[in-house]
């Protein structure tokens, strides 16, 4: 018996999904600038305490992460299941890393006292109160979404390992990459307003 | 052809790599809101790289999937654009 097939209707669907992500983190880069503008040098004194290294660090793990979501989907595409299991174990691996090194550097800035209410930072200017307060909203939803994209892709590499995932039919691992490649171009800009400019 | 998008996945991969390095030491020099603008110009082409090639929009066919970024582009540029003409004239 034949059963119905829409691959180009659920890649479709995806990128609807991914068009609403679009809208809803374009409306906190919006927010974002707009108090950048009203705060131009508190933003800037609180931007001077973000660790660049580690952002640096991660967004590389991220851009690398994207290269192996690809190479997955690649290799499925010619039938070879296993390379492409190793590639999604290895986009795994980059996204729980970089969800330690936010780890680290959340712990690092908690540990100064500077969080949410926390009382030195109330201490602080209102435009340092609201460079954390996005910085940790942003950010967080952004790390929400490597974490549920993490559990995606182990429910695809047990589907590629049990071979349903295969070279005829691979569109949920190429929707989970849509979504992955996603979160990638989210933290691509993250990375440059909140670390970078100064 | 398919051996030839394997690589072409790598050099865009090295591409990304490259800007990132390029922005994070821009960031280094003090250019006020020049460096701003050239930063974001970077993210545009590197978000612009990582749609066309690991994303495929370059390879997808149909108007739906030549119009959706532009469409979704435009409506954040009126969000933006509204807004900031009630923020910087207020």
């Amino acid at each position: 018996m034949e059963t119905h097939r829409d691959d180009m209707g659920s890649k479709i669907g995806m990128w609807l999904f991914l068009l609403s992500e679009i809208l809803l983190f374009g409306g906190l880069f919006i927010l974002y600038s707009s108090y950048r503008y009203k705060n131009p040098i508190d933003f800037h004194l609180a931007a001077w305490e973000l660790d660049r290294v580690l952002g640096t660090f991660n967004t590389l793990i991220l851009i690398t992460s994207s290269l192996s979501i690809v190479l997955s989907i690649f290799f499925v595409q010619k039938g070879n299941r296993r390379l492409s299991g190793l590639f999604l174990l290895a986009t795994i691996f980059l996204g729980i890393l970089f969800l330690g090194i936010k780890y680290v550097e959340w712990t690092a800035k908690i540990g100064h006292g500077l969080y949410p209410n926390s009382p030195r930072l109330l201490g602080r200017s209102k435009g340092e109160i609201l460079f954390f307060g996005l910085y940790y909203s942003m950010t967080g939803l952004h790390g929400l979404h490597v974490l549920i994209g993490l559990f995606i892709l182990s429910a695809m590499l047990v589907l590629v390992m049990k071979g349903k995932i295969n070279e005829h039919r691979f569109v949920p691992l190429e929707n989970t990459g849509l979504y992955w490649h996603l979160v990638d171009i989210i933290w691509i800009f993250l990375f440059p307003l909140f670390y970078l400019i100064t | 052809m398919k051996n030839r998008k394997y690589r072409t996945y790598i050099l865009v991969w090295l591409a990304l790599v490259i800007l990132t390095g390029i922005t994070v030491s821009m960031a280094g020099m003090d250019l006020g809101l020049l460096s701003i603008a050239i930063v974001l110009i970077i993210a545009a082409i590197k978000s612009g790289l990582v749609l066309s090639y690991f994303m495929h929009l370059k390879y997808e066919t149909g108007l739906l999937f030549k119009l959706m970024i532009p469409i979704v582009l435009a409506a954040l540029t009126v969000f933006i654009g509204l807004t900031f003409s009630d923020v910087a004239f207020r």
